[in-house]
């Protein structure tokens, strides 16, 4: 019955997308009111079908129905609840599910928000949403088939991937990865449909930017949790691995940030429209891309080596979307022509096409040492892999000179700049970059290319606050506003600006904690007996105990370490291996005592209770909670730069009273 | 009848190719294709068995609901199935009907499970109710899976008479893929 219901829903959801992708193109081509609101219809029939078969997946799990073929893969009766409710995204069938559900609502709210607005680009944009969804739909009505049938149910199940069950993180990631990846199919949508029509204008590219910018922030946030749970699970110290999986997710988000900064370009000059089309499109491809490459489920389930259908159908609909894009910008985007001039010379304009063409770079070398092992596979039939010093090389130049660039630019004025001008703008900034050049020079970092992050990121800290303090100086000089007010008016006014500028902030932040932290640590390995103690910087750690915990689904081993810093106590920690029932290699959890200036790290190789002896890791990570803060203060400018965004859109749309109304003075 | 090149031009408004646009799209997405498709067979987890061709390792284990331990030195001279798997395990449950009928077809051949991560109680309770036709033997602590380099279950091993590794599959079995990898066994016997 349920897994019939499952089934039912989703045929529905693939008929309504189908239907209404069909629908959409035809009212692009011939616009009618008639044809718009059907268009709506099926869109909001397509969403309430996916939120309806996510609900009955969840009933399924929750009432354990081993008869539906995902509850038997992944549910289990010894469980606890919060795990059987996010075992929706645990396994590859599931998660695909869960794509469906996200994009189902990103397709409804975009749709509501513009459904009067933008007559002659909708129908073409939803029927683009549509036959996307079309496709998740047909996969998950044909070779994902999560309401399968399984004509002898087992009495249990063996519960999710581990990993999943083993830390918070690895639930939250999932969510967050998926409504960046899917987000990405609306910018694509409204992509697609300027193209198709021929033009993109001023209005059209605020919801554009505005829809680009919604995704964007997920996937950062996506991005930093995957990062922070290899941190704080995986127990080799580092967050980021530059493993395939990490790739997928940030190649979509490099071309994500080169379009929103291009777009500015699009809304200021009207300039690179073209471009920025190309880009808003390659970030949903390489979205698909990942999902191909990682078979769509960020967790493999070790179980279940059942060659499926399912990567030669996401393969096909990859190659029909990269042709029909290619397609279509060939054919189309000579419609697109500038309004405007591009300034090469120095000036802000360059700074922006620079910062374009360093993401780029950067796109492709990530894209390339991905793609790599797989040429070497085809062509030469051996397995290998591409390693860290490859991308550490390529990437570490290019970081390094986008924090450049994202310091010069906003330092420049826009237009032609004058010799006079230039020196006024860029001669100022460099006492920041000295200075953090010799403080961390004095705090012991000595290499090169960390210090001339340190220069360049003091450099870009101070273009960065005087650019967020500016108009609050403008207001108090020509105003004679006090400081507090000027502040109130001047955020509620130029929120986008400042919302953009608190990014960069985050970026920077993070951009020199990640070259503080990779470099200047310190680490060794030590094997402990009971009551020994070793020291590691000013930390000293003494192996107390070690224990062994059972519960139903797993089993710790956990080594007691009090540890001090300085001759002073700081505490015990805690680091354990957690055995799963289902999972022959044991999961560790490191224990990680973080502070602003320092992560103090310990991670078991091997322990024996009964002799009570240790292996550990032990690092001294520099900054690293940073990085984890950086990204904060990212996702809140996003956010800061979005919300009032979308509301004036919707006033503009509506033209209900003034768009400029001042806000409330904050008491 | 002789087509017209002036026929064959359509009379509607060609749209204009951007050429360059094209060419360097094409460039870039026609070799991305060319790779991706060139790898879909390919499963990222399937790490080639260093172990084909070469002398199985050897194990004495006890079956499931006691008894002597079954060594595979005994069962020299015959094709030999090691089959991993679990109670827990989907995919393993899917194909021991095969298994079971396939040990019931090919009487030369031994068949044999062996346990891997699972308790004795629950896989004794899953024979009972599906049925065995062969002895599937305990690993306690998971020796013989490492000595297999076994990655996950169902993963089946494909002995010769001379005890030599002849081919591993990795997945469920079907009956037709077992009496293809059991005749390169047997193959290998004479």
């Amino acid at each position: 019955m349920v897994p019939l219901a499952g089934r039912l829903l989703i045929l529905l959801g693939l008929l309504a997308a189908s239907a209404g992708s069909i629908v959409g193109f035809a009212t692009g081509r011939r616009p009618s009111a008639a044809g718009w609101a059907w268009t709506r219809r099926f869109a909001y029939a397509f969403a309430a079908f996916m939120v309806l078969a996510t609900l009955v997946m969840e009933y399924a799990l929750l009432t354990h129905d081993f008869s539906v073929s995902y509850v038997a893969h992944v549910g289990s009766r010894s469980v606890p609840t919060w795990v059987t409710v996010v075992s929706l995204w645990s396994s590859l069938e599931g998660s695909i599910l869960f794509w469906g559900l996200v994009m189902g609502i990103y397709v409804a709210v975009a749709t509501y928000r513009n459904r009067e607005a933008h007559p002659e680009y909708m129908p073409y944009a939803v029927g683009v949403w549509l036959a996307c969804g079309a496709f998740f739909s047909f996969l998950l009505a044909g070779p994902a088939q999560p309401f399968a049938t399984i004509p002898n149910p087992p009495v249990d199940g063996p519960g999710p991937n581990a990993l999943l069950q083993n830390h918070y993180l690895m639930v939250m990631h999932p969510p967050f990865l998926y409504s960046g990846y899917v987000g990405m199919t609306i910018p694509f949508g409204l992509a697609c449909a300027a193209l198709l029509v021929g033009r993109l204008g001023h209005d059209f590219i605020r919801p554009l930017r505005n829809f680009l910018l919604l995704p964007w922030i997920f996937l950062t946030i996506a991005i930093v949790l995957g990062g922070w749970w290899a941190y704080e699970v995986l127990g080799w110290g580092g967050y980021w691995a530059w493993d395939p999986v990490e790739n997928a997710s940030f190649l979509p988000w490099l071309t994500a940030t080169a379009a929103l900064h291009s777009a500015i370009l699009v809304e200021r000059k009207g300039v690179l429209k073209a471009w920025t089309v190309t880009l808003v499109i390659a970030s949903y491809l390489l979205t698909i891309l990942g999902t191909f490459m990682t078979r769509s489920g960020v967790f493999n389930s070790v179980h279940s080596f059942t060659q499926s259908a399912i990567g030669p159908t996401i393969l096909a609909f990859l190659g029909v979307a990269l042709l029909f894009s290619v397609a279509a910008l060939a054919l189309r985007v000579d419609t697109l022509a500038p309004e405007g001039r591009l300034e090469t010379g120095a000036s802000r304009d360059a700074a922006f096409l620079v910062q374009n063409l360093l993401f780029v770079l950067f796109t492709f070398t990530v894209l390339l040492g991905t793609v790599f092992p797989l040429v070497v596979e085809a062509v030469r039939g051996a397995q290998m892999s591409v390693g860290r010093p490859y991308f550490d090389r390529l990437s570490v130049p290019i970081g390094v000179a986008l924090l450049f660039v994202m310091g010069v630019g906003p330092a420049l004025p826009w237009g032609r700049a004058t010799g006079a001008q230039v020196r006024k703008a860029l001669l100022p900034p460099l006492i920041g970059g000295a200075a953090l050049l010799i403080l961390g020079f004095l705090l012991g970092a000595r290499n090169p290319w960390t210090l001339l992050a340190l220069f360049f990121g003091g450099f870009t800290a101070q273009v960065t606050l005087a650019e967020i303090a500016l108009p609050v100086r403008q207001r108090m000089r020509s105003r004679g506003e006090g400081l507090l007010e000027a502040i109130a008016q001047s955020q509620s006014r130029g929120r986008r600006r400042l919302g953009a500028y608190i990014v960069h902030a985050g970026a920077l932040l993070a951009i020199v904690a990640i070259a503080v932290s990779s470099t200047t640590g310190t680490s060794k390995e030590i094997q402990l007996r009971r009551g020994e103690s070793t020291t590691l910087g000013a930390y000293a750690l003494t192996f107390v105990d070690a224990d062994r915990f059972t519960e139903p689904h797993r089993e710790s081993l956990v080594a007691r370490l009090d540890v001090s810093k300085n001759g002073s106590r700081l505490g015990s920690l805690y680091p354990r291996m957690n055995q799963y029932e289902s999972q022959r290699e044991p999961i560790g959890t490191p224990a990680v005592r973080s502070s602003l200036t320092e992560d103090l790290y310990l991670s078991i190789h091997n322990i024996d209770v009964d002799s009570g002896s240790v292996g550990l890791l032990v690092l001294v990570n520099p900054m690293v909670s940073w990085i984890w803060i950086a990204t904060a203060v990212m996702a809140l400018g996003g956010l800061f730069a979005l919300v009032p965004a979308f509301r004036a859109e919707t006033a503009l749309v509506r033209e209900t009273g003034p768009t400029s109304m001042p806000a409330p003075e904050p008491q | 009848m002789m087509p017209t090149p002036a026929s064959s031009a359509s009379p509607t408004r060609a749209p204009r190719v951007n050429r360059k646009v094209l060419v360097a799209g094409l460039v870039v997405v026609v070799p991305l294709i060319a790779i991706l498709l060139l790898n879909l067979g390919r499963d990222p987890h399937s790490i080639r068995s260093p172990l084909i061709g070469r002398p199985a390792p050897p194990f004495s284990l006890a079956p499931v609901g006691g008894g002597s331990p079954i060594s595979l030195e005994s069962l020299r001279g015959r094709p030999v199935v090691v089959n991993f798997w679990a109670t827990w395990c989907v995919p393993c449950f899917e194909e021991h009907a095969a298994l079971v009928a396939a040990a019931r077809t090919f009487k030369e051949a031994q068949f044999l499970g062996i346990v891997y991560e699972d308790d004795e109680a629950r896989t004794k309770a899953f024979l009972a109710e599906r049925g065995g036709a062969y002895p599937s033997l305990m690993d306690a602590e998971g020796k013989t899976a490492i000595a297999y380099g076994v990655f996950g279950v169902p993963e089946t091993f494909f002995i010769d008479g001379q005890g030599r590794i002849v081919d591993k599959f990795v997945g469920p079995l079907s009956r037709g893929a077992i009496a293809e990898l059991l005749g390169k066994a047997k193959g290998g016997a004479r």
